[in-house]
């Protein structure tokens, strides 16, 4: 939510009034409306819905999409989009898993996979900057090369991790703790790991200068840049950004489903994260969106999909219910939005 | 009268003719389908025969078994084969690539098709300039290509129905799951699965589960489904990858003992778990035989042979007998 400054010589009551108007005509409360009436009505429509292990379970299914979509709203608020988030995932959980089962240790494993997607992201930034090249294409130029290249170092192969193809039974161990583990006996890790991923992100984006800058960027480049924002360089921060939390995204899903193939993994998924960030408030012609909304976002993804299981639906109504989400939402900013400037 | 008689021959040929109506057809199509000159010479002249085998997805995970029933049958016949094909399964590059191997030149084709109308009318351009073509894996009916090596998908889907059906003692309730319920692989196994299920007066089948195909959304499609049904008695997959999902599913919320799982082919985890008795059987289709036959095939019609069909089978692997394949095929390796 953007800041409200508030006269010092105003009442406390409208300085509440204020508050709440700005609450009310913020775009996450929107989504999260949205949101509730999804939940109610699944409540009522099937009991299978309103338990805590449904809910954890759809917890975790929209973590690893959820810790995307974040690093996605870094990339949409600087009026830019990322299209290789999908391989990026593939190839840096290929890759650490590669590692593990060649018998390295935990750390260097992980390091190597996140930074294979950080370098990713780099080159995306590099290319939609310096490159002159617009991000749209040349992140779907990244997809089918970073695919590619994980379809040569795998040969194509699924890739296993367990102990009997070479992994060390600690490190193993370890890692599918990470992937499959619970705190507290009861929430999945992955959930855990999305949760951190966003108190960290929402911090940085609504709470420190470069979140500032991302805005500014993406608001006007020209105005940010003569403000004297390294606009490039605030760009490619964020590009990088997304191939590390791709990267983060792709080695927990091994470690959860502990068998990967680079022809299969990931493919399609920058889809429902682009559509996760969009629903969620963030905008394609840049300078909007948060975190919070971000979230939202994809639960609503998530839960539509549960719910379109839970009460047996045919799964082709699926996708054509995530498309009509994202045309309401968006088609429902733009007319609220309307309003709001008037 | 003299008409009946007449009549009763009329449909006592009409008969005959009917039965033997698909060994004429086929012998048509293997009799109307002329070798081109220029395949003619360069056989006569003991040149290598070039094949091409267009597989519709080079980068799922039969491809590298499929590539090595090819590399096979290079060392085996000594004949210039590779795989071909679009990475993702798509189409228009399968078609372009054939189109571009035809001009090129080409002795024989086998394809796989991603979709059997976009691939009909490029197999018919090649057979119509004497390019000989037999289809594997996936056939393309609908096509004249000369023979089909593969799986028999219906009568593959009711080997699954009966052995879950059996498994489960003849009464239970079941849920299918899929990858792509429209594709028509899965319209063919769960055609059969249904078969065999219906057999059973006291099995039920609840529904069938579209799963999608990344991995972490089959998971989550099966773990929901589960949710909704949690009194189900057993899982049906129809393909490769919902099976070691249903199977993990299973064994992470100790349900081994209660829900069966019946699924196919051979991925590396569904291994383990028919070796730890969470999945009770998987049945493999055998991709390597697949093009490796092909490509027999097609060197059979280029000497002149007459061709057939060739089923590749339904093979059942339980934890009795995965033991034999895991030697096996660590045996191939070295």
């Amino acid at each position: 939510m953007t800041p409200q400054t508030l006269s010092k010589n105003a009442s406390p009551a409208t300085d509440l009034k204020a508050r709440i108007g700005s609450i009310i005509a913020a775009r996450e409360t929107g989504v999260l409306l949205a949101l509730l009436v999804i939940c109610v009505f699944l409540t009522f429509a099937t009991s299978s819905f309103l338990t805590v292990r449904n809910l954890l379970n759809v917890g975790r299914q929209i973590s690893l999409l959820g810790i995307m979509a974040i690093g996605m709203t870094f990339v949409l608020v600087s009026r830019e989009v990322d299209l290789s988030v999908g391989s990026t995932y593939a190839i840096s959980g290929l890759v650490t898993g590669m590692l593990i089962v060649r018998g390295s240790a935990l750390i260097p494993a992980l390091s190597a996979g996140l930074l294979v997607g950080m370098v990713i992201g780099a080159m995306n930034g590099v290319l939609s900057t310096y490159g002159k090249l617009p991000s749209f294409i040349a992140t779907l130029g990244m997809l089918s090369v970073v695919r590619g290249a994980a379809l040569l170092i795998t040969d194509g192969q699924p890739v296993t991790v367990d102990t009997t193809r070479g992994g060390r039974s600690e490190v193993v161990d370890q890692f599918y703790q990470l992937g499959q583990g619970q705190l507290f006996g009861i929430i999945p890790m992955l959930l855990v790991c999305f949760l951190i991923v966003a108190a960290i992100s929402w911090l940085v984006l609504a709470k420190t200068t470069f979140g500032f800058r991302v805005y500014a960027v993406g608001g006007s480049e020209k105005a940010a840049r003569l403000s004297g924002i390294q606009v490039f360089h605030t760009k490619i921060l964020t590009f990088t950004l997304m191939g590390l939390l791709s990267a983060i995204a792709g080695i927990l899903s091994l470690a959860f489903l502990p068998s990967g193939q680079a022809g299969r993994t990931g493919v399609g998924l920058e889809l429902d994260v682009i559509a996760a960030a969009i629903v969620g408030g963030a905008s394609l012609s840049g300078g909007e969106g948060t975190i919070l909304g971000t979230i939202f976002g994809t639960l609503i993804i998530g839960i539509l999909r549960n719910g379109l299981v839970l009460l047996s639906i045919s799964p082709f109504w699926q996708t054509t219910a995530i498309g009509l989400v994202i045309i309401c939402a968006v088609g429902i900013d733009k007319w609220t939005g309307l309003r709001r400037s008037q | 009268m003299i008409t009946h008689s007449i009549q009763h021959r009329t449909a006592l040929i009409g008969l005959m003719l009917a039965g033997f109506l698909p060994a004429i057809a086929s012998a048509e199509e293997n009799a109307s389908f002329t070798l081109a000159q220029t395949i003619q010479d360069r056989i006569a002249k003991g040149e290598k025969p070039i094949i091409r085998v267009s597989y519709h997805d080079v980068s799922n995970e039969f491809a590298p078994f499929i590539k090595k029933g090819v590399e096979k049958a290079v060392a085996d016949f000594g004949v210039d084969a590779k795989l071909v094909g679009p990475v993702g399964a798509d189409a228009e590059k399968q078609v372009s690539e054939i189109e571009s191997l035809i001009e090129k030149g080409v002795d024989g084709l086998a394809i796989s098709s991603v979709s059997t109308d976009a691939l009909a009318p490029v197999i018919q351009r090649a057979m119509a300039r004497g390019i000989p073509v037999v289809t594997f894996n996936t056939d393309n009916p609908s096509s004249k290509r000369l023979a089909f090596v593969g799986q028999n998908l219906v009568e593959s889907g009711r080997v699954a129905g009966k052995l879950l059906a059996d498994t489960l003692g003849g009464k239970g309730s079941v849920i299918i799951t899929t990858l792509d319920a429209a594709a028509q692989w899965s319209i063919d196994r769960e055609k059969g699965a249904r078969e065999a299920l219906g057999k059973y007066p006291d099995i039920k089948i609840l529904t069938t589960v579209t799963t999608g195909t990344e991995p972490q959304q089959i998971y989550g499609s099966i773990e929901n489904a589960m949710q909704a049904h949690p009194n189900v008695d057993g899982i049906l997959s129809l393909e490769c990858c919902s099976t070691p999902a249903a199977g993990q599913y299973v064994q992470r919320n100790g349900l081994a003992d209660k829900v069966k799982i019946v699924g196919f082919d051979l991925l590396p985890e569904t291994i383990k778990l028919v070796q730890g008795n969470v999945v009770a059987a998987t049945i493999d289709q055998g991709p390597e035989k697949q093009s490796y036959d092909a490509v027999q095939l097609l060197l059979d019609v280029l000497k002149g042979k007459k061709i057939q069909d060739v089923d590749t089978g339904a093979v059942v692997y339980t934890s009795k007998n995965i033991g034999d394949y895991v030697v096996a095929s660590k045996e191939q390796k070295q």
